[in-house]
């Protein structure tokens, strides 16, 4: 074997060697990310079943910790009562029922004045719509705080009548961060449809307001409840928003889960978090497949 | 033909972009008689499409009028408009069945749903498609699909049909198929049928008229059979058919229609002068068909009266299957294509490579356009 055959050989080599290390290295790289992504998230999982109070070790299965939440037999060292918890889950469904309906009509109206209208500044109004999506939720939970204090001082200043946050600041609140997610999934749908349909409809004798109602509507629906169930959801997690915009009784569940929190880990707050994560997961995993739905109708 | 049923009066479509205006329709003007199979023609870009959605009213005009019936159309919105379109890509509504598609014009009428049904299915069988009023349309082949959009379009019994290149998403053979379909069943019907298409040959073959656009103009509007005979423009007769295009000097315009050429090996020829032709003499075009030239034996006796015959030397041969292109040397400079239909007694081995020939043709098949 000539010298620049044994080059060439070690070359090839070294190559493969390469190429073996790169495929493991693909192998592992999710691996090591999804560990990292669920590792916590099935240690909560896990010990919301243990049998032993303390996170220390896991001692055998058990479903005690569901049902005292459900029954009120709590340890006295715990700020927990089942009809407060109860009480708090009330206030999210209330919350993110409405929140959830503003927003959603609100986001759909936005989508289709993107994806249909022609008007100036579209583009920058566009790329605003993102912004609830990408800003940190702190900085939104205290610009929202401070506005709704400069607003209700004002509200003082001009009526005399004194404005307390609330159910209603909590919402508007929710409204305002859900607006852009309805809106972007809304939107993905819109850019689906065949917009000769809507002139079709025109073309048979519809006007705009038959049009949108018997054809534009019923073929964005998936996408609206979609974006419906994503606020929803998102509205029903929301801790830090709430936190900063809520008044006296207004607890939502993340809330009451904090305060919690506050004195110590109790298996019970693993139950509620494992049964919140497991609705959450539902609704966006309904969501999800709303959104795929329909592209294969055409 | 009766009352004109559309008109165009000076149209003009302008659409901003940002590369700033491009004018889509340049001063169209065109009477459309009530009744007729009237074809938009032109490649891609052209302005048919736009100028189609101007009469159905998803475009306003920029400047101009368009008249339905006698009825100035200005500001009056598509769905007030008594016109119907087949779309290009059917647009049928996805969500609902063939039924409740055809259904839908009729009950924007204000239709009651029983008689809707009734008609919707009449009108299913009209376009033969009978059975499928229960299905979604994406459970029907292209071409059912085309027929839906048919039914669903001709159920509100327009004054006029607006075509949007509806056979364009077909194959060849159903496409053929349809175009024998569609013409019988707009004799049937008696609508006015406008009908987009950048296919050359389904024009000639369905209209009775056609206007050939370019870059925005109705360049010519005429029956196919004036179309194809006496184009007025270069772009016209390269577009429709082949065409062998030699260039020539016009000596003088003559009496009833013809002038004289001399072409550049200075033959002097007569043929015909187009409609529009603006010259008084100087540098034109001379168009002939490939398949008006005959080729003969270069000692075969002279032509006949309204004749022309050139000598020529045969360079190439090109078997196509129904013909055979013959390719003709004639002088230096002119090439001249002609095809021979390939018939039983054509003495084809007569002929062979560089051999001497002579190319005749009559003085109508040829027309002298502006260079």
């Amino acid at each position: 074997m000539s010298a620049q055959a044994l080059i060439n050989e070690n070359a090839l080599g070294r190559n493969r060697r390469i190429k073996r290390l790169g495929k493991l290295g693909l192998l592992l790289n999710p691996l090591v990310a999804y560990f990292f992504l669920w590792a916590p998230i099935l240690v909560l999982v896990l010990f919301s079943f243990n049998q032993s109070k303390s996170v220390a070790s896991f001692t055998g299965f058990t479903l005690k910790w569901y049902s005292n939440i459900l029954n009120n037999v709590v340890g006295a060292e715990s700020a927990f009562s089942t009809e407060l918890m109860l009480n708090a889950f009330r206030n999210s469904l209330f919350v993110g029922t409405i929140a959830t309906a503003i927003a959603t009509a609100l986001g759909t109206m936005i989508a289709l004045a993107m994806a249909r209208g022609r008007f100036p500044g579209k583009r920058l109004l566009d790329g605003l719509l993102f912004l609830p999506v990408v800003i940190p939720e702190i900085t939104q939970a205290i610009s929202l705080a401070i506005f709704f204090k400069v607003a209700f001082d004002w509200i003082h200043l001009l009526s005399g009548e004194r404005v307390f946050p609330g159910f209603h600041t909590i919402i508007m609140a929710h409204v305002t961060f859900n607006i852009s997610y309805v809106a972007i999934v809304v939107r993905a749908r819109l850019a689906d449809m065949d917009p000769t349909l809507e002139e079709a409809a025109s073309d048979l004798g519809a006007n705009p307001w038959q049009t949108f109602w018997r054809v534009t509507f019923p073929l964005i629906l998936p996408g609206v409840i979609a974006g419906a169930l994503l606020a929803f959801t998102l509205s029903l997690d929301d801790f830090v928003i709430t936190f900063f915009t809520s008044g006296v009784g207004t607890t939502t569940l993340p809330v009451f889960v904090y305060g919690l929190l506050k004195l110590t880990v109790t298996p019970e707050v693993n139950a509620i978090s494992t049964i919140m994560m497991l609705l959450s997961t539902l609704l966006i995993g309904i969501s999800l497949a709303l959104q795929g739905r329909g592209t294969s109708q055409r | 033909m009766t009352a004109t049923d559309v008109e165009l009066i000076d149209i003009v479509k302008d659409f901003e972009s940002g590369a700033g205006r491009v004018r889509a329709v340049d001063h169209v003007s065109v009477q459309i008689a009530d009744g007729e199979f009237f074809a938009l023609l032109g490649p891609s870009g052209c302005g048919k499409t736009t100028t189609l959605r101007l009469i159905a009213g998803f475009e306003q005009p920029t400047a101009g009028q368009v008249l339905i019936r006698g009825r100035a159309m200005q500001g009056i919105p598509a769905y007030h408009r008594p016109v119907n379109t087949v779309f290009q890509d059917y647009a049928l509504f996805p969500h609902l069945t063939v039924e409740q598609n055809i259904m839908f014009g009729l009950q924007m009428e204000g239709v009651e749903k029983k008689e809707a049904q009734k008609r919707a299915l009449e009108s299913l069988e009209q376009v033969r498609l009978p059975g499928v009023g229960g299905r979604r349309p994406h459970q029907l082949s292209g071409g059912q699909q085309q027929r839906v959009a048919l039914a669903r379009a001709l159920v509100k019994q327009p004054a006029v049909l607006l075509l949007d290149e509806p056979l364009g998403a077909l194959d060849l053979k159903l496409r053929k198929n349809m175009q024998v379909e569609l013409k019988a069943l707009q004799r049937d019907v008696g609508i006015t049928f406008i009908y987009v298409t950048h296919d050359q040959e389904e024009a000639i073959t369905m209209a009775d008229r056609i206007a050939v656009m370019n870059h925005g103009e109705m360049l010519q509007v005429g029956t196919p059979k004036e179309i194809y005979e006496r184009p007025g423009t270069h772009f016209v007769a390269d577009f429709i058919g082949e065409t062998n295009f030699v260039d020539g000097t016009l000596l003088e315009r003559g009496e009833a229609g013809f002038g004289m050429v001399k072409l550049m090996n200075d033959a002097v020829i007569r043929a015909q002068l187009s409609d529009t032709l603006a010259s008084e003499g100087g540098p034109v075009l001379v168009a002939i068909r490939p398949e008006r030239i005959s080729i003969s034996r270069a000692d075969a006796g002279p032509a006949g009266a309204g004749m022309t015959s050139l000598s020529a030397t045969l360079v190439d041969s090109q078997y196509i299957g129904t013909d055979t292109r013959f390719t003709l040397q004639i002088g230096e400079n002119i090439e001249l294509v002609a095809r021979l239909q390939n018939i039983d007694d054509l003495p084809k081995a007569a002929f062979s490579i560089g051999q001497a020939v002579t190319a005749s043709w009559g003085e109508t098949s040829t027309t002298i356009l502006d260079h």
